[in-house]
């Protein structure tokens, strides 16, 4: 690796910095600091509206903040034109609402739509970019299947990989295993895993703590719309502050190296 | 999967070719195929590709005053309906949306009792389409103008103040009929059942300048339309600006539908049937789906107009009762078949 890639990879692709979100007039995200580097996997863990989504579509432009700033490769996004944008960050949501009809190759090509616009064809780049996807994704079997006839599981799937055709820099996902059993969850842990290792930045809202501690480099706990604590997965969740926002006590240990972790409700003081 | 999709918009073009021939041809005077054929490719300056006998003059003043028109203005207006429904449910992400949602029907309505109770039109032709037309337009403007304006009308806002508009128009209409000449309720009653009889070529032009620039313009869109069908937050992710896209591809929906409603009243379900039916062929891709709808409403209209021109041997049926007695089972059905799969 040269100097300037090492550089580059200490250089947070996507930063928070005093981020508020206010929602019809109250603030449901506040003072949010965080940094996504190159290649790290970043868990976001927190209790049901703490405020993961917000934070998240606010990283994605989605929610202009009502305070602090996003900066997305050192420029503030509201200076990002969308297309340009999208070319570098994506965004996954937890349900995919894709048209019925739609083939699961149409949907993922649609990823390239930030690259090609609205009126050029299509390219050869274009397709391999989506053959790469579906594949990561593992499911090339299903590139002429409709949405219509997909599992939930195979659905969210085909949602990430047209987020990995778009090729990003950052790839921003929220509970992407919402509805996935556990054979398709290990499928999209592993396709992150593949673009992380690739120098993708990928933040990820992550319901199951288990899987969150495995997989991530570093978790951000979020609590009553603000982050709690950030650090390694382990430190995060036997926290107080873990403690407090889930309303449990969280012990962890490990079997072949996989982080466990025991959920015990709280007696008393 | 690329493969036996081009055959599907060949099949479509060759099949509305031989419904306008048939529609052509028959009514309540019949003519001769052969000599349509002829006198077709004589007035367009083929004259011997087709031999044989010609029409007689009363054939030919049939044919090209009467019949031909209307063939056309038929297909312009399924055609039209048809890309109209298919685009609505792309942006609303509803397979039941139409341009009755926008307020187009109840707007272009309200245009056409407008015109004849001000004793402007007595019979179906310049004034009444023309009110109708922005009838319509006004509707749809008003529609999205309550619901917050080009950079913040919401997908939920807009389908809610769609309802509240043409419910208020349609009590409207309903005063202004009450209140109109009883000679002159029969045109505009004539006029919302929905029907092609009597129009001309002046119709036809009129309709086909804002049909097919319309429709053009709304495959050239359909990449952003497939987009925006994705939803809002993952069309604003992809990049797409998705109010002002919106707002141009209602604006050119409503345009189209205006026209076509404007031309030929009220023709339900054509909208809802063509796209439905060709889902399952083409896809649901815009570039794809609203080429196919536009020739699959083309050709359901056409085929509608001859129903309603022959199936009674005594009076013309409405053309908007023809579709909906088709389409109201086939959407029965279809809605029957979707919860037994689900």
């Amino acid at each position: 690796m040269t100097a300037g890639a090492a550089a580059a990879a200490t250089a947070p692709l996507l930063s928070a910095r005093g981020l508020a979100v206010a929602r019809g007039g109250r603030r449901v995200l506040e003072d949010a600091n965080l940094e996504v580097h190159p290649g790290e996997a970043l868990a976001v863990v927190g209790p049901n509206a703490a405020g993961k989504s917000t934070l998240v579509r606010a990283l994605a432009g989605l929610l202009a903040p009502a305070a602090g700033t996003v900066e997305l490769a050192r420029r503030d996004l509201a200076l990002w034109p969308k297309h340009e944008q999208a070319r570098v960050l994506a965004l996954v949501a937890s349900e995919d609402e894709g048209p019925d009809a739609l083939t699961v190759a149409d949907r993922v090509r649609l990823g390239r739509y930030p690259h090609r616009g609205p009126f050029r064809s299509f390219t050869a780049g274009d397709d391999e970019a989506v053959a790469r996807a579906l594949e990561q994704t593992g499911i090339p079997h299903l590139a002429s299947r409709r949405l219509a006839t997909l599992s939930a599981g195979e659905r969210q799937l085909a949602a990430l990989a047209r987020g990995l055709a778009q090729e990003p820099q950052v790839l921003l996902l929220d509970e992407p295993a919402a509805h996935l059993d556990v054979g398709h969850q290990l499928q999209l842990f592993r396709a992150l895993d593949g673009v992380r290792q690739c120098g993708v930045a990928v933040l990820a809202v992550v319901h199951d703590l288990s899987r969150a501690a495995a997989w991530a480099s570093r978790m951000v706990l979020v609590a009553e719309g603000r982050i709690a604590l950030s650090g390694p997965p382990a430190e995060v969740l036997g926290s107080e502050a873990a403690a407090q926002a889930f309303g449990v006590r969280i012990r962890g240990h490990r079997v072949e190296g996989v982080p466990h972790l025991l959920y015990v409700f709280e007696e008393g003081p | 999967m690329k493969t036996g999709r081009p055959p599907v918009l060949l099949v479509l073009a060759l099949t509305l070719l031989a419904a306008l021939l048939l529609a052509t041809a028959l009514g309540s005077v019949p003519l001769p195929l052969r000599g349509v054929l002829q006198a077709l490719a004589q007035r367009s300056g083929l004259g011997g590709v087709v031999s044989g006998p010609g029409l007689d003059a009363a054939g030919e003043a049939i044919l090209f005053s009467v019949r031909l028109p209307r063939v056309m203005l038929a297909a312009l207006v399924g055609g039209g309906l048809a890309v109209v429904g298919a685009t609505l449910q792309a942006v609303f992400r509803n397979p039941m949306a139409d341009a009755g949602l926008l307020g187009v029907g109840s707007g272009a309505a309200l245009g056409a009792v407008l015109a004849v109770h001000l004793g402007l039109s007595t019979s179906v032709f310049f004034a009444l389409p023309l009110y109708a037309f922005l009838g319509a337009l006004a509707a749809v403007l008003a529609v999205y103008v309550i619901a917050g304006g080009a950079g913040r009308a919401s997908l939920q806002g807009l389908l809610l103040t769609g309802l509240a508009v043409s419910a208020l128009l349609n009590a409207g209409t309903s005063m202004l009929l009450v209140a109109t000449e009883e000679f002159r309720v029969k045109t505009v009653l004539f006029w919302l059942a929905g029907g092609l009889e009597g129009r001309g070529f002046t119709h036809v032009q009129a309709a086909a300048a804002f049909v097919l620039l319309g429709v053009g313009l709304l495959v050239a869109l359909g990449r952003p339309l497939d987009v925006l069908s994705l939803g809002e937050d993952e069309a604003a992710s992809l990049g797409l600006p998705v109010r002002s896209t919106r707002f141009a591809l209602l604006g050119l929906a409503a345009l189209v539908g205006g026209a076509c409603t404007a031309a030929a009243g009220s023709v339900p379900f054509v909208g809802l049937m063509a796209p439905h039916a060709l889902r399952p062929l083409v896809g649901s891709l815009g570039r794809r789906l609203l080429p196919a709808s536009f020739l699959g409403g083309a050709i359901l209209v056409v085929l509608a107009d001859l129903g309603a021109r022959t199936l009674s041997g005594r009076f013309e049926l409405p053309l908007g009762s023809v579709t909906a007695f088709v389409g109201a089972p086939y959407f029965l059905l279809a809605l029957r078949a979707n919860e037994g799969r689900g």
